[in-house]
Order: structure tokens, then C-alpha cells, then sequence
């Protein structure tokens, strides 16, 4: 269909100001990122205009922010960057795997309560975390893990009723002679989840896996709660100690300069991912 | 290759309220060596059903199911050895054409990893075995003229390519037997016809045991070293499939084998005349006095002149020329009943013509009343 100019142009500008409107936040993260410590100051406070472009690009914040962050010259940077990477790694790799096998027995399975079992996981996702925060935190407390990486990775194990039900949906359309099959050809429930099922769950894998990671990438509140020594915090939690306790702005050109580099793994995770969410994987694979 | 004995085998299913509804009855069949069965019957006649209880995909709930004089009731399917071509080929989407018929090989060499063959050192054993399995996925693919699509994967083919595809995944196994449902039923009428005649061959090049499920009496026939008619759970008869055409064992496989099917009036036989609606017709005097159904097929049904000694007054309803033959659907007292005559007989037929059917009562066969009447052996 051919749309008249003036229906183009009308389109074009919502488009353009959406789209502003998003990304401005962004580029004055990074504008900010490059001024000086004192016009960074003033940009934050509201003393001076915002610059839509720095008159002096300061590259060197960038070493400074990773010099800077955590107790440690340099090596406060590659501490926290290899907890957050440890941390995200195993809470994706679980959320899949967990979510995945559960959906796929809530889907195939017939078994005793499995639906109660269903609705009652469904309504977990009603609660807020809040509630269940400072019970888990004692939980926590009492198997001894606070300090450690754990509370934020073994929950991860014991599934996400979202995505629990994502697979589920996903794999209840998957045609039960493809099942059949496999069990002809030999193979037990876990193969046929690993080998068949998984493969063809991509679409809803990358979702969960792109979801996940930039859920557990940026999360602040678990890592603040859990982890206490400066030498066990993630990124999300570095990037606080350019913030001095009283909320002085002193730094705050490093703070986000480091916001940047943070920022970089979620955009070029979303960019590669972001084909697989549309593709079909299952077609062709019944008369279609 | 093996023989596949049930005996009393049926399927109950919990239906609403605790119920218990029968899907399939004291089904009671011997199917030997390389035989090609085809059980055929309308749909939920319990033929998927009882395919798939041999295949082991349902529970056997009643009898016993024998594969070369097995009892195999409680073994999972993988252990049975059949392989099952599905209606919808059920290709692993994921896996190349190569991957899909070597994929029940692989899962069957013995169950360890790459890296323990390497440790124990049984890792010449696991290469042996991956050339044996690539040597047998090439020669599947020669047989059935898969090799240039060994590399595509299921979606990038056709519907009769991925049907192929579907018979080299069951063959390369080299099962006991091999399990059909419903193959050919998402295939356009040619492609159906030209894989009907490759199966066949295959069959025979094979020499494997075949329990073969349709809904088509045509494909039935044609494919059919025996022939299973199904209906309401039951075997209605279990023969050759001209057995099952020239005698059919009762009512039910009557009008079901047979295109178009046949003609079949009730009525009442008394004194050597049958008579039903009015309209007699001359019979054996054999059949006594009795309520029955006489049944002939269309193509021994002549159109004669009005008025000719033996024959049923009736008007032409429809015409349908089918080049050599012409069938001739005709509404007398008797109903509406099919002739299937010569092109050239019918030349002049017109819808809505006065005309008369008549047929040698040799010809003609007889049925207790009811839907599955027993056929009436005149002695």
C-alpha cells in the first residue's frame, strides 16, 4: 500500500521523536561521559545547559573509570567484571535449562497434579519480590551463603515461572508425533527434551537467554544484598562506589563513563539475538 | 523380518465421568513374514489405535501382542524394533536429511561418549561403527534417490521428498517391522498414486512385514497382501482383497470396499423373490423366508428398456463419464442406486430419462439385516 507524503511525513516525525526520546538518555550518558569532571558536575546539578556534544571529548575518562573502580587500581575493574560475567553466565545457563525441562514436562507429561501444580507456578509470578525478600534473606543466612555468589545462582536452577510458562506454550504446539518418533528411535523423556525439544525451542531460548542476561547483568538490589566485600561485587554494584556516601557528583564523568562500557554486552547480545526471536525454527518439520 | 501376532487385543480408554470407552475389541489377527497388511476403515474404526498399540505408543489394555513369538505388550517401543512412518512424517526439523535417517542409528550404537571410547580405548570400535552407519545412510538414500537432498534440511522440501525422506529414517534401521499410518494422506492425488506403486516395490525388494493403516479402500487394495477391514473397534473381516471384494463377509465391508460401492436394498426374501419398497425381483430359492439385504455391485447392473422381464423401473438422476465407463446414479423404488456401465452403453443417457436396471442374480449377494449383517451363504 502507498501512503500519501503527507501521511509519510506525519509517520516519519512520530517515529523521530519516539525514537529521540529514547535514545536522548543515552547519548547524554555518553556526552557526559566525556566532559570534564566540572562541566560533568554542572550538566548533572542543572548549573549549565546540556551540550549535545562535548566541546572537548576527555577519552581518558574511560582508563580512569576502569583505573578507578573498586579498592584496586585496574585489577577493581577486572574483579567486578569477572563476577558479573560468573553470575550472569550461571543464571542464564540455569534459567534455560530449568525452565526448559519444566515446561517441557508440564507440556508432555501426564502426571498426578500437574495441573494445580501449573496454576499454583503461575501464581508465584503475582508476587512481588519484595515480599519475599527478607525470607530469602534469611534463608540465605542460615544455609550460610551470604557473601558469596550462590543466592544469586541457585535460584536460578529451580526455574522462572515465566519463561516456565513461555516453554510450556511453545512446547505443547510441537507436533506430538515428532516425540513419538524420537521414543521409536530409541530415546527416553531427557533425550528427547535435550535432543529434540531444546534444539527447537530456539526462538523462545533466545528470549529467555537476552531477558535474562540483561536482567542479571544490571540487577543491583540482589547483588547489594548479598554480596558485602568490595572484592565479590558485580559491575551494577561497582558502578555505586563512584557515588560517595553523601551522594557527592565528583566523579560522576567516571560513573558514567563506566555506565557506557557497562551498557556495551546488553546491546551487542540484543543485536545478535534479535533474528533468532522471529525465526520459526519449527517449520518443515510436519506437512506444512 | 518377523511375524506380529494379536490375540484379543483391545484399547479402553477412561472416558467422561470415569467411564471407560472401547476403542478397539478382541481384535484377533496373525500377520506373517513379509506380509503387507493394511487395515482399513472409516475414521475412529480403531485402526490408528490398534497400529498403535503394535508400535507400543498406547498401553495394550486387554490381549496379547506378539512380535516373532514374543510377548511384547510391556516393552517401551524402542525396544520392539519396529520402525513407524507417521501421517505427517514427524522429520526432526532441526536435523539435515543425512542427520533425520542416520538419527535412530545413532541413538541405538552402544550408549557411550566420544570421550569414554577414547579412554577406554574403544575408540577405533566408536569409528567403525560412525562408517558403518554413514555407509548405511548412503545406501538408504541410493535406494529411495535421496542423495542430492542428503544435505537440505526437512523444510526446504517438498511433500513427497519429505515423505521419502520418512521411509529411509524407517528402512535404515533394518526393523522387525515396519509400521505405517496413514502415509500417503497428505500427498495430491498423482504423487499419492505413483508412491503407492514405489511402496509397493519396496515391499517386495524388502521382503519386510508391513502393518499398514489407511482410510483409502483403493490404496487398501492395491497395497494389500491382506487386508484388515475395521469398523466400530472391531475386525469386520480379515482376507485378501479380492476375497474382500468378491465376498465380502458382511454388510458393512460390503458398501465399504469396492468404488463406487455397493448398491444395498433392504427387504424380504419369501418364495424365491425378494421384494423391498414394493419392487421384486426374482432370487435363489435357497434363501427361504427371511428378512435380508440384497446388495449388488454397479458394475454388473445393466440399463434395459422399460418394461423388460426382471428389471427395476427407474429414472436417471446423474451422469458422470469417466471416459472408458460411465457411472449412472438412478432413483428407483428400490432408492438411489449406481450403475457403472460402458462409455459407449451410456452414450445417449440423459439425466431425468426414463430407464430400468436390471442384474444376473448370480451376481447378487445377500446380508442379514442390520449395519454389520452377516453375509447369507446360500447353500
Amino acid at each position: 500500500m502507498k501512503r500519501s507524503p503527507l501521511a509519510n511525513a506525519i509517520l516519519w516525525f512520530v517515529l523521530v521523536m519516539g525514537t529521540a526520546a529514547f535514545v536522548f538518555p543515552l547519548w547524554w550518558m555518553a556526552v557526559v561521559s566525556l566532559e570534564t569532571p566540572d562541566r560533568a558536575e554542572a550538566a548533572i546539578t542543572g548549573s549549565a545547559g546540556i551540550a549535545l556534544f562535548p566541546p572537548s571529548p576527555q577519552l581518558a575518562n574511560y582508563a580512569d573509570a576502569v583505573r578507578e573502580t573498586g579498592s584496586v587500581p585496574w585489577w577493581g575493574f577486572v574483579d567486578a567484571l569477572a563476577n558479573s560475567v560468573v553470575v550472569t553466565v550461571l543464571v542464564v545457563l540455569g534459567t534455560a535449562v530449568s525452565s526448559s525441562a519444566v515446561g517441557y514436562a508440564l507440556a508432555r507429561l501426564r502426571f498426578r497434579g500437574s495441573r494445580p501444580m501449573f496454576l499454583v507456578m503461575l501464581g508465584t509470578m503475582m508476587l512481588p519480590g519484595q515480599v519475599t525478600m527478607i525470607p530469602l534473606f534469611l534463608l540465605f543466612r542460615q544455609f550460610g551463603w551470604i557473601d558469596s555468589i550462590l543466592p544469586l545462582v541457585v535460584p536460578a536452577f529451580f526455574g522462572n515461572a515465566f519463561f516456565i510458562f513461555m516453554y510450556r506454550q511453545f512446547i505443547a504446539q510441537i507436533p506430538e508425533s515428532l516425540v513419538e518418533a524420537a521414543r521409536v528411535d530409541g530415546l527416553g523423556h531427557v533425550a528427547i527434551w535435550w535432543r529434540i525439544v531444546l534444539p527447537l525451542c530456539r526462538p523462545v531460548t533466545a528470549i529467555c537467554a537476552v531477558f535474562t542476561f540483561i536482567g542479571t547483568w544490571n540487577d543491583f538490589l540482589g547483588p547489594l544484598i548479598y554480596l558485602h566485600s568490595d572484592e565479590s561485587a558485580t559491575l551494577a554494584v561497582a558502578l555505586n562506589g563512584f557515588k560517595n556516601q553523601y551522594g557527592g557528583l565528583e566523579d560522576v564523568h567516571l560513573l558514567m563513563a563506566l555506565s557506557v562500557l557497562t551498557m556495551i554486552p546488553c546491546i551487542v547480545l540484543f543485536i545478535a539475538a534479535q533474528k533468532t526471536f522471529v525465526e520459526g525454527l519449527a517449520r518443515g518439520a510436519v506437512k506444512g | 523380518m518377523a511375524n506380529v501376532t494379536l490375540t484379543k487385543v483391545g484399547k479402553l480408554y477412561e472416558g467422561p465421568n470415569g467411564s471407560a470407552v472401547r476403542a478397539v475389541e478382541a481384535v484377533d489377527l496373525a500377520i506373517a513374514d513379509g506380509e503387507f497388511c493394511v487395515l482399513v476403515g472409516p475414521s475412529g474404526c480403531g485402526k490408528s489405535t490398534t497400529l498403535r498399540m503394535i508400535a507400543g505408543l498406547e498401553e495394550i489394555s486387554e490381549g496379547t501382542l506378539e512380535i516373532d513369538g514374543r510377548r511384547v505388550n510391556d516393552l517401551p517401543a524402542k525396544d520392539r524394533d519396529i520402525a513407524f512412518v507417521f501421517q505427517n512424517y514427524a522429520l526432526y526439523p532441526h536435523l539435515t536429511v543425512a542427520e533425520n535417517i542416520a538419527f535412530g542409528l545413532e541413538t541405538r550404537r552402544a550408549h557411550r561418549s566420544a570421550l569414554v571410547a577414547a579412554l577406554s580405548g574403544a575408540g577405533a570400535a566408536r569409528r567403525e561403527e560412525s562408517a558403518a552407519i554413514r555407509a548405511r545412510v548412503a545406501e538408504v538414500s541410493r535406494t529411495l534417490g535421496l542423495d542430492p537432498l542428503l544435505a537440505r534440511y526437512p523444510r526446504e522440501l517438498s511433500g513427497g521428498q519429505r515423505q521419502r525422506v520418512a521411509v529411509g529414517r524407517a528402512i535404515a534401521r533394518d526393523p522387525k517391522v515396519f509400521l505405517f499410518d496413514e502415509p500417503l494422506s497428505n500427498l495430491d492425488a498423482r504423487l499419492r498414486i505413483e508412491t503407492r506403486t514405489e511402496l509397493r516395490m519396496l515391499h517386495r525388494r524388502l521382503k519386510a512385514t508391513i502393518v499398514y493403516v489407511t482410510h483409502d479402500q483403493e490404496e487398501a487394495m492395491t497395497l494389500a497382501d491382506r487386508l484388515v477391514v475395521m469398523h466400530r473397534g472391531r475386525v469386520q473381516q480379515n482376507a485378501s482383497a479380492q476375497e474382500c471384494y468378491e465376498r465380502p463377509a458382511n454388510r458393512f465391508v460390503a458398501g465399504f470396499i469396492g468404488t463406487p460401492p455397493m448398491n444395498l436394498v433392504d427387504g424380504s426374501a419369501a418364495n424365491g423373490v425378494f421384494t423391498a419398497n414394493g419392487a421384486a425381483l426374482a432370487v435363489p430359492a435357497s434363501l427361504g423366508t427371511r428378512p435380508c439385504a440384497l446388495g449388488f455391485r454397479p458394475d454388473r447392473v445393466r440399463i434395459v428398456a422399460r418394461g423388460a422381464a426382471g428389471s427395476i423401473a427407474a429414472t436417471i438422476a446423474a451422469v458422470e463419464r469417466l471416459g472408458d465407463r460411465t457411472d449412472i446414479a438412478l432413483d428407483s423404488a428400490w432408492g438411489r442406486l449406481v450403475a457403472r456401465v460402458d462409455a459407449d452403453a451410456a452414450r445417449d443417457a440423459r439425466e431425468g430419462d426414463a430407464a430400468a436396471l436390471a442384474f444376473d442374480p448370480a451376481h447378487a449377494h445377500f446380508f442379514e439385516p442390520g449395519e454389520c449383517g452377516a453375509r447369507i451363504v446360500q447353500g
